[in-house]
């Protein structure tokens, strides 16, 4: 009782040891991921083409020789890294505009962002081209312009600058200085009351686009708050601050007052791109259009697309609209111009794709326009010049996809092939990328022109697979449930036994023996000269003795707590001398073959088997020697009681219970009884009993498939008996 | 002795007991799996109690006005806002998409100034059809409102009538004139042009309007636009610019070309204020968003709390010169409040 009990509580406190060790493991990383410093300092130099912790909120992003570039005019966009639970820190970095008309830097303390101008909940400390301030502000989703400064000479596009923003308490400083000459720095500052006290980190361009390099996040002290305020001049306290003292501020990249942009002057011949196609080779010829894809530069009117060489074009950002001027060379679905000259005409004219079908795309009618199309993925091929191939599907019509990876390769290897994707990009005929092996190929500008609509079906190889190791591993934890539950059941009934023989003895047994201690009483008593009487009460007195015995066997034979953990031999063996008790019985006991513990059922039923012909022989045949052998074979299992009492003739045996019950249970085990005895020579009770093999565990599918075939058969058996030929 | 009897029986029952709750456990624990997943997510997605206010894009004073007026009213009514729009005024496309995620995310109300007339009606219907109380602001969609739609405008016949008059008053009744800016996608913006125009005609007969140039969501457009129609007509007297953008590129463009004491210029919308102040600007019709924004969370208030709510609002613009700039009333609507500790 006590080793059971011992386990049974081993148990639970091993699964509530281990509950617990999971939730505290648990707790731990999520207080890990909370951590303010958690992950820091934090280091991106973006020089392994790697970037797989930014997400990108609008823009174009690509990595471009170790700088983060965003190639698009849109107003804020983002791309955002970090912990939303870093707090104090110090973020530095290189930042360049792309374009004369807006502002490009970094937030800071940002949270909840979504695609938007202002869509995010944090600081932003940017360089703005419009009146050539260092700004900084605060966004929740909307824009709250804290300081800003004039930069001493002006800002300049293309030009890298040194950004170092230190977020400390309710205190942000700004520093700002061209790398070229890093000592003239410009700063700002502000505090503020009710402040954004932790979040991400990012960057974000206003209309000019942008890059970024060496972006470095480390922890903020108070030193490093004290030393940046020392370069501002007069810093103020910004919660007072109110606009009505100015003209408001909407949007960091908000225009100011007084616009005046010098436009290049329109070209007195413009041609509509579609009419290049029957344009004489070599022809010079300008056109007009917007930036639909920089690398290889793509121009696109309200007519078609068109491709565009040149040995050193302007820099022009994805949504300029620009003028070019070149060469014509028709193809016969791509016309490129060569020898290009590009100027830019104005920005924030960006082209929305066309929705087309891949039928459409193969007719070579929107070649080399901004087009969107869905298709099913097949295959990702990784091609030179760190770029992907996709190999797609739409209505039967293949093609293929190419992207420059950059920033793309985290954003495109959790897709899964046989997914339905949308994708965007420049529809190109041209050879020299379809190789004539496709209609056309698609070139995407970015990772995020690529956007899953539904994922592959769940029916592929994978997900049948795990279905499967799951469904197993479902069984194996009902299989051990069931012999659980079975466990338990035995339990139950051998402790109802216990009880029972508790029962008997403190109220059957004692009883008995007090009404024999009161009969030998009165026996004692009545005078001697009363014969019948004597007789009477000797016979009352063996009665209750034989009554008495019995009721000890019974209670011997319910009684097998004290025999748990014991073998089958032993218990048997125990059993037989605690009836023959003061018999002069021998009892002899002998085991052989590989003994090995039996399944519960089978040992208890052999027990009881045994047990009945030890009570038999104890009862009727007079023996003076009990022999009990157990034989384990490779398949079954043999007990053997023997006894050289008086026997019995075959046949002619009471109608006792006693055979009957062994002949019973040895059927429930699907055994075999062999009762052998005659008149003198004593008797032996034999039973042979198969030995259910354990299943190992990659042999339940075969058993359940086992069993799937049997069940199968005897409902065949069945149909075929109750619709026989006499049926029919 | 009966107790130790119901012990063994008790010992059976709660085994039994047991392996029933087990069974009945292993089976209920896969639907309430599913439906504490689902109710989980329903209460992610609820957004109860918040207003969606869903501009044509953000990051422009004539909807940042409206912002802060619809803050206002929901700091009143108790309420919240969720304030986002698209980067751009003619992305369509991604208009349509936050209107729909939105109306799935379960918000009280919603607020939208479409891109697009046409194009919204799905979208817009579709959260009507969830019972989202729905207010256009601005400029109205191609369908008429009623139960849970209604419609804020800004008075477009009287703008339209501001600006006309204006423009008779500068040129004494006789003059040349042209309206740029004109975009079919803003229904207010073509009801503005049709309203200057049959008053401009009925009004002032000697002014004649030499062109008429649609306009997009571009200033350096805008501004190449103004600057051929310059180029053509060199007697023209005044310039009417429609919209924001509009009003900015014809701005740059008289700039540019030296002409903006010449040519006088009458924009809409406000964006460009300042240059009222040196006379380079002539005047600039506005309309009052702030208040906009404000009537509309108030009505959707009221549409949530089951009072009944007028269909269509018409708010009147303003008509800002020099003279006025400065009035209470201009700077109520111009000036906004954006103090960092609102």
């Amino acid at each position: 009782m006590i080793t059971r009990h011992f386990s049974k509580s081993g148990l639970i406190i091993l699964a509530f040891g281990l509950a617990i060790a999971a939730a505290v493991s648990g707790i731990c990383w999520v207080i890990y991921l909370h951590y303010p410093q958690y992950r820091l300092p934090y280091h991106d130099g973006f020089a392994a083409n790697i970037a797989d912790e930014w997400k990108a909120f609008g823009g174009t992003w690509s990595i471009v020789d170790g700088t983060m570039q965003n190639d698009s005019d849109e107003r804020g966009a983002k791309l955002m890294a970090g912990s939303t639970h870093w707090e104090d820190y110090v973020l530095s970095g290189d930042v360049k505009l792309l374009g004369t008309d807006g502002d490009a830097g970094f937030i800071v303390r940002s949270s909840n962002e979504e695609k938007g101008v202002d869509s995010y909940s944090g600081y932003y400390a940017g360089l703005r081209t419009r009146d050539n301030r260092l700004v900084l502000g605060r966004a929740m989703y909307d824009w709250k312009e804290g300081q800003s400064v004039a930069i001493p000479g002006g800002m300049r596009a293309f030009q890298w600058y040194h950004l170092q923003i230190v977020a400390f308490g309710c205190t942000i400083v700004v520093s700002a200085a061209p790398t070229s000459t890093p000592g003239s720095f410009t700063a700002v500052s502000l505090s503020d009351k009710n402040c954004i006290r932790s979040g991400r980190i990012g960057l974000r361009s206003y209309s000019s686009g942008g890059a970024w390099k060496d972006v470095r996040v480390r922890v903020a002290t108070e030193d490093d708050l004290r030393d940046a305020l020392v370069r501002v001049p007069a810093h103020r306290d910004s919660s007072g601050l109110k606009s009505k003292t100015d003209l408001p501020y909407f949007g960091s990249g908000s225009r100011p007052s007084t616009t005046n942009l010098p436009l290049p002057a329109p070209a007195s011949s413009v041609q509509a791109i579609s009419s290049l196609s029957l344009a004489a080779p070599q022809t010079r010829v300008t056109v007009r259009g917007v930036v639909i894809l920089t690398k290889p530069l793509y121009v696109q009117d309200s007519t078609g697309g068109v491709a565009v060489n040149g040995k050193s074009l302007a820099p022009v950002k994805i949504g300029e609209e620009v003028q070019v001027t070149g060469n014509v060379l028709p193809g016969y679905y791509s016309t490129h111009l060569q020898n290009s000259t590009v100027n830019a005409l104005w920005s924030h004219t960006p082209v929305p794709p066309v929705s087309i079908t891949s039928a459409q795309a193969a007719s070579g009618a929107f070649d080399s326009m901004f087009i969107e199309l869905e298709g099913s993925l097949r295959h990702k091929t990784p091609a030179p010049d760190n770029s992907l191939v996709l190999d797609l599907e739409s209505d039967q019509q293949p093609f293929q996809a190419i992207v420059n990876l950059r920033r793309g390769d985290h954003l495109l290897q959790d897709v899964e092939q046989n997914s339905t994707v949308r994708l965007r990009g420049i529809c190109v005929s041209d050879p020299q990328y379809t190789h004539q092996r496709f209609p056309f190929v698609l070139l995407m500008r970015s990772a995020d022109d690529l956007e899953v609509l539904s994922g592959p079906p769940w029916w592929n190889t994978r997900h049948v697979v795990l279905l499967s190791a799951v469904s197993f591993i479902l069984i194996l934890v009902a299989h051990y449930m069931q012999n659980r539950v079975e466990h338990w059941r035995w339990r139950t009934i051998l402790e109802e036994r216990e009880n029972l023989a508790h029962e008997i003895h403190d109220t059957l047994a004692q009883s008995f023996a007090g009404l024999g201690f009161q009969l030998e009483a009165i026996r004692d008593r009545v005078p001697a000269d009363i014969p019948v009487v004597h007789e009477q009460l000797d016979l009352a007195c063996d009665l209750v003795r034989r009554s008495h015995q019995e009721a000890r066997r019974s209670i011997v034979a319910l009684r097998r707590d004290s025999d748990t953990g014991m073998d089958l031999l032993t218990t048997l063996e125990r059993c037989a001398r605690k009836m023959v008790d003061r018999c002069g019985v021998v009892v002899s006991a002998i085991q052989s073959g590989n003994v090995r513990v039996l399944p519960a059922a089978l040992s208890d039923a052999l027990f009881r088997i045994g047990q009945e012909a030890i009570a038999n022989s104890v009862r009727h045949a007079q023996p003076t020697r009990i022999s009990i052998a157990i034989n384990y074979n490779d398949s079954d299992v043999q007990l053997t009681v023997e006894d050289n009492g008086i026997g019995f003739e075959i046949g002619h045996e009471s109608a006792g219970f006693g055979l009957q019950g062994i002949q019973r249970r040895t059927r429930v085990i699907s055994g075999v009884a062999q009762i052998t005895s005659s008149p003198g020579a004593g008797t032996r009770v034999t039973v042979t009993a198969p030995v259910p093999r354990s299943r190992r565990w990659f042999e339940w599918p075969f058993t359940l498939w086992q069993t799937y075939w049997r069940y199968r058969s005897y409902a065949q058996a069945r149909k075929q008996m109750y619709s026989g030929p006499d049926r029919g | 002795m009966i107790v130790r009897s119901n012990k063994g029986s008790a010992v059976r029952q709660f085994c039994s007991t047991k392996l029933r709750l087990y069974w009945i456990c292993l089976a209920l624990s896969v639907p309430l799996t599913f439906m504490l997943s689902g109710l989980l997510a329903g209460c992610k997605a609820r957004h109860a109690g918040v207003i969606a206010f869903i501009p044509r894009t953000t990051g422009m004073s004539l909807w940042e006005a409206a912002h802060a007026g619809a803050e206002a009213a929901a700091a009143s009514a108790h309420l919240s806002t969720y304030w986002n729009a698209p980067t751009r005024e003619d992305d369509i496309n991604s208009q349509i998409a936050l209107v729909n995620r939105v109306i799935d995310a379960g918000y009280s109300g919603l607020i939208l100034s479409p891109d697009q007339p046409l194009a919204l009606i799905t979208p817009v219907r579709r959260g009507l059809a969830k019972g989202i109380p729905t207010v256009i602001l601005g400029s109205p969609l191609a369908m008429p409102p009623g139960g849970k739609l209604s419609y804020i405008l800004n008075d477009e016949n009287e703008a339209g009538s501001l600006a006309a008059m204006r423009i008779g008053e500068l040129l004494h009744g006789k003059g040349t004139i042209a309206i740029v800016g004109i975009n079919f996608d803003i229904i207010g913006v073509v009801d503005r042009v049709r309203s200057f125009e049959a008053v401009l005609s009925r009004r002032f007969p000697g002014i004649t309007i030499a062109e008429k140039r649609t306009g997009s969501f571009n200033i350096p457009y805008e501004q190449q636009a103004t600057e051929e129609l310059l180029m053509v007509h060199h007697n023209l007297d005044a310039i009417v610019a429609v919209t924001a953008d509009a009003t900015r590129g014809s701005y740059a463009a008289l700039d540019e070309l030296h002409r903006l004491h010449r040519v006088r210029l009458i924009g809409f919308d406000q964006d460009l204020i300042q240059p009222i102040e040196t006379g380079d600007l002539d005047s600039v019709v506005i309309e009052d968003t702030y208040d906009m924004g404000y009537r509309a969370v108030e009505l959707l208030s009221d549409q949530i709390h089951g009072k009944a709510v007028p269909a269509l609002i018409k708010v009147s613009p303003r008509l800002v010169t020099k003279s006025n700039l400065a009035s209470p009333e201009i700077q109520r609507i111009l000036a906004l409040d954006s103090e960092w500790n609102r």
